[in-house]
């Protein structure tokens, strides 16, 4: 079928891009709201100012990622009716509800004290400005619990049966505890916060390159690698109970992820393969390289099956996930980033107990510190593919096992979707070099480090405060251009 | 049982109400803001403007995804079915409300102000001018199969009362703008407002009448439900209050009074939304489908509610928290 006038095939690939494009700039905030909550913490705690400038220098990144993320998650919400129209009515009860949770408990909550973290330093106390910090982050993250309990849901749909082409739920609470939700949400929750943490980390290592501030941003540095060391290991080991999960919900997805073609018998031994080329037409992988009872010891850390792994073969091509390469090659770069980020965590570690990073040392860590740089991207690169290999994996299923994608699209005029298609992608593609601009700005022109402390003025700054006593609810000097 | 069936499809029309309500009174005076931007010369003027809403705006636009998620939970057929037949209209709503938001983060660390500053402006002349269309369209009808489903066309939103309608928004808009920048500016700049509050209060009015007028001459379904006895009385009421209110808010604009100004604004807004809120119920998806044939189990009804409902008293309570911290006037940079 000619993809620009499939109604469907367009209507994925819209809600594709914005999914793709939205996921981008949460993920920097929620994970980076936890940064913000111990820098400011510190702050309060110690009164050494450098990290109030922290917090201060941060947030203008967090800023710009929560406008974008905003603006960029609008159209996914309302893409559920425009573009999804039968799957809305047919699930509702369900997503409808979990959607309304995410906007009232957490969005609005993120989005209203957002005001305050910014822009309210001169005008609370600390306790309530830290009040606000943590309620944002609180805010960031029940927004990923929400968005991945609905996630999973459509993975393993609990909770109720379908009736007349409508999932009715009878019981919401075990509809929300569905069998994948706990481990996708931790999945997620330790992405955002291992992808922001290589963030700061890669841009705090970017100044120390440079001799920027080496100081300064040795602390930011060390508070994330010391996140990290927790984060990392516990994020493999979350990923693979989340593969195993897939394992036992989801065999066509486990199939597609290891591009197994053949169904191995439970008492044998199965190969992992590396590296495929697989091959749809002739369902094989024309070419692999393989480790010997590599998957056996993957799913059950033992040489032979107790189970059998089904092979691809055993559904018809309609029921199982197409795009057998993208699956398989979107899995292995997320597990490789996965153990490469714990990797340079643990030779970083080393490096630290070796007493190399020193304020004083840490600069003459050129490699070290290069390979932080190249790493600040590898988490949105592992984030997107993870999701490709969930949702492509999840196919031709919406909803596994009950709604099909092809039942769930609105019957649109082709023209209409590709002229939204067309817009969006503009959109996005002017939103990206923007804001890939823009933050690079900010990051080049580096933290005001002479930027007043609340409450403790300079002598200039009294002289401004004067001025501003015949209006007392004037807005804080700093966020005035 | 047969009572709770009816009564909690009302309860979600009115929450839904509230949440459209609070949206378009708290993102329309944003919204205005931004196109009266448009018509300021001075880019030291258009910051003010701009940050005047800095702390608000994005809790604001929350509302909108707020109303989005309670419909789909609550009446899902016409989530589903409203935004499929408004697919253009919205869709260019939401580019109007991406450019507005990014606009204001990229403005913040650009040097080239002017051009976010009319990028603000007219991401939120876009975004108010479509939200008009889209009710217009909506209140005009959509035309559906016997399931529900949209069975019109993608141009049918496109009319010369939605027209009205999304210039008669905007207008609204403008006025509760300018309100809104009364009460957080001063001086000449307020003065401006004063006198642009006085214009757009007048051609909303203009905009009301005609609206009044035309939605029965046109529609047959409003026709019969605003001329029914004994309902034709709240109906007269309103235009009646309307014109008492938009009289007080004039009066209030010449003794430059800041306070009752918007809150004149805002009751006309309130009025004008429980005049269409008579007219639609107990429509979702007017003319055909009611609000119980649309709503979802009444499981998933009580669900919602429990955690919404006790939600919604919490929201406004850090949302008028958050106006209350930065309350006052917004002062620029020459005042240093």
């Amino acid at each position: 079928m000619d993809f620009f006038s499939n109604t469907v095939a367009l209507s994925r690939a819209q809600f594709a891009l914005t999914a793709i494009f939205h996921m981008l700039w949460p993920v920097l905030t929620t994970g980076m709201s936890i940064y913000l909550i111990v820098v400011e913490g510190l702050w309060l705690k110690t009164r050494n100012p450098d990290y109030y400038r922290h917090a201060r220098f941060w947030s203008k990144i967090y800023l710009l990622n929560f406008g974008i993320g905003v603006a960029s998650g609008l159209p996914m919400g309302f893409q559920f009716g425009t573009n999804w129209a039968p799957l809305s009515e047919a699930v509702g009860d369900f997503l409808g509800s979990i959607l309304g949770f995410e906007g009232s408990m957490a969005f609005m909550l993120e989005a209203a004290f957002l005001g305050i973290m910014m822009f309210g330093w001169e005008r609370v106390n600390p306790a309530i400005h830290y009040l606000a910090t943590i309620l944002v982050a609180f805010g960031a993250n029940l927004s990923t619990f929400w968005i991945l309990t609905a996630n999973s849901w459509f993975q393993t749909p609990s909770g109720g049966d379908m009736v007349n082409g409508k999932f009715i739920v009878d019981d919401y609470f075990q509809a929300i505890l569905n069998p994948f939700m706990v481990n996708s949400v931790l999945h997620m929750f330790l992405a955002t916060l291992e992808t922001s943490l290589f963030v700061i980390g890669g841009i705090s290592a970017w100044y120390m390159l440079n001799n920027r501030h080496p100081e300064f941003f040795a602390k930011s540095f060390k508070i994330v690698l010391a996140i990290a060391i927790f984060i990392t290991p516990l994020q493999i080991y979350i990923g693979h109970a989340s593969g195993d999960q897939v394992y036992r919900y989801q065999p066509t997805k486990l199939a597609a992820m290891e591009a197994q073609w053949e169904t191995i018998p439970a008492g044998e031994s199965a190969n992992w393969s590396m590296l495929a080329l697989p091959n749809n037409k002739t369902q094989k992988n024309d070419w692999e390289l393989s480790i010997p009872k590599g998957l056996s010891y993957i799913l059950e850390f033992k040489p032979k099956l107790s189970e059998p792994v089904l092979g691809l073969k055993e559904w018809k091509p309609e029921d199982r996930p197409p795009m057998i390469g993208l699956i398989f090659y979107c899995f292995r770069i997320m597990v490789g980033i996965g153990f490469f980020l714990a990797g340079l965590m643990l030779w970083t570690v080393m490096q630290w107990l070796g007493g190399k990073l020193s304020a004083e040392k840490i600069t003459q860590q050129k490699w070290l510190l290069r390979i932080w740089v190249l790493a600040a991207p590898l988490g949105y690169l592992a984030i997107e593919s993870g999701w490709i290999v969930r949702c492509v994996g999840r196919q031709p299923w919406t909803v596994y096992g009950k709604i099909r994608t092809v039942d769930a699209a609105s019957h649109l005029p082709p023209g209409e979707v590709l002229a939204s298609l067309s817009i969006i992608t503009v959109l996005y593609a002017v939103l990206f070099i923007c804001a890939m601009y823009f933050g690079s700005r900010i990051i080049r022109r580096g933290p005001d480090l002479n930027i007043p402390i609340p409450g403790h003025k300079v002598d200039k700054e009294v002289v401004l405060m004067e001025s501003a006593t015949h209006i007392p609810d004037s807005r804080p000097l700093e966020t005035q251009q | 049982m047969e009572a709770l069936l009816h009564f909690l499809p009302q309860v979600w029309f009115v929450i839904l109400g509230l949440f459209l309500f609070l949206y378009v009174l708290l993102d329309g005076f944003d919204l205005g803001v931004g196109i009266l931007s448009l018509s300021s010369s001075d880019e030291k003027r258009r910051t003010m403007l701009m940050t005047s809403l800095g702390n608000v705006w994005d809790a604001n636009e929350t509302w909108l995804v707020l109303m989005a998620g309670a419909l789909f939970g609550a009446f899902p057929l016409a989530f589903g079915t409203i935004l499929n037949a408004l697919y253009l209209p919205l869709m260019l709503m939401v580019v109007g409300l991406i450019l507005r938001a990014v606009a204001f983060e990229f403005r913040e660390h650009s040097n080239r102000k002017a051009f976010w500053n009319q990028a603000f402006g007219v991401g939120s002349f876009i975004a108010s001018l479509f939200q008009g269309f889209t009710l217009g369209g909506l209140l005009a009808g959509i035309k559906v199969d016997a399931a529900g489903h949209f069975a019109g066309g993608m141009w049918d939103w496109l009319s010369w009362n939605s027209i009205l309608m999304a210039l008669t928004l905007v207008q609204g808009y403008v006025l509760i703008g300018s309100t809104y920048l009364i009460l957080k500016t001063e001086g000449e700049l307020q003065d401006t407002h004063f006198r642009t509050a006085k214009l757009a209060a007048w051609t909303t009015l203009i905009g009301a009448v005609l609206i009044t007028i035309t939605t029965p001459l046109v529609y047959e379904n409003a026709r019969a439900r605003l001329f029914h006895q004994p309902q034709v009385y709240i109906f007269a009421m309103i235009p009646v209050l309307g014109v008492l209110l938009v009289w007080l808010l004039q009066q209030s604009l010449t003794n430059k009074q800041e306070v009752p100004s918007f809150v004149y604004t805002a009751l006309i807004f309130l009025l004008t939304f429980i005049g269409l809120g008579f007219i639609a119920f107990p429509y979702i998806i007017p003319p055909t489908v009611t609000i119980y044939q649309a709503a979802s189990s009444p499981s998933a009804m009580v669900f919602m509610i429990t955690f919404i409902g006790f939600l919604i008293p919490i929201m406004l309570f850090y949302n008028i928290y958050n106006y209350f911290v930065f309350r006052g006037k917004v002062v620029s940079s020459e005042h240093d």
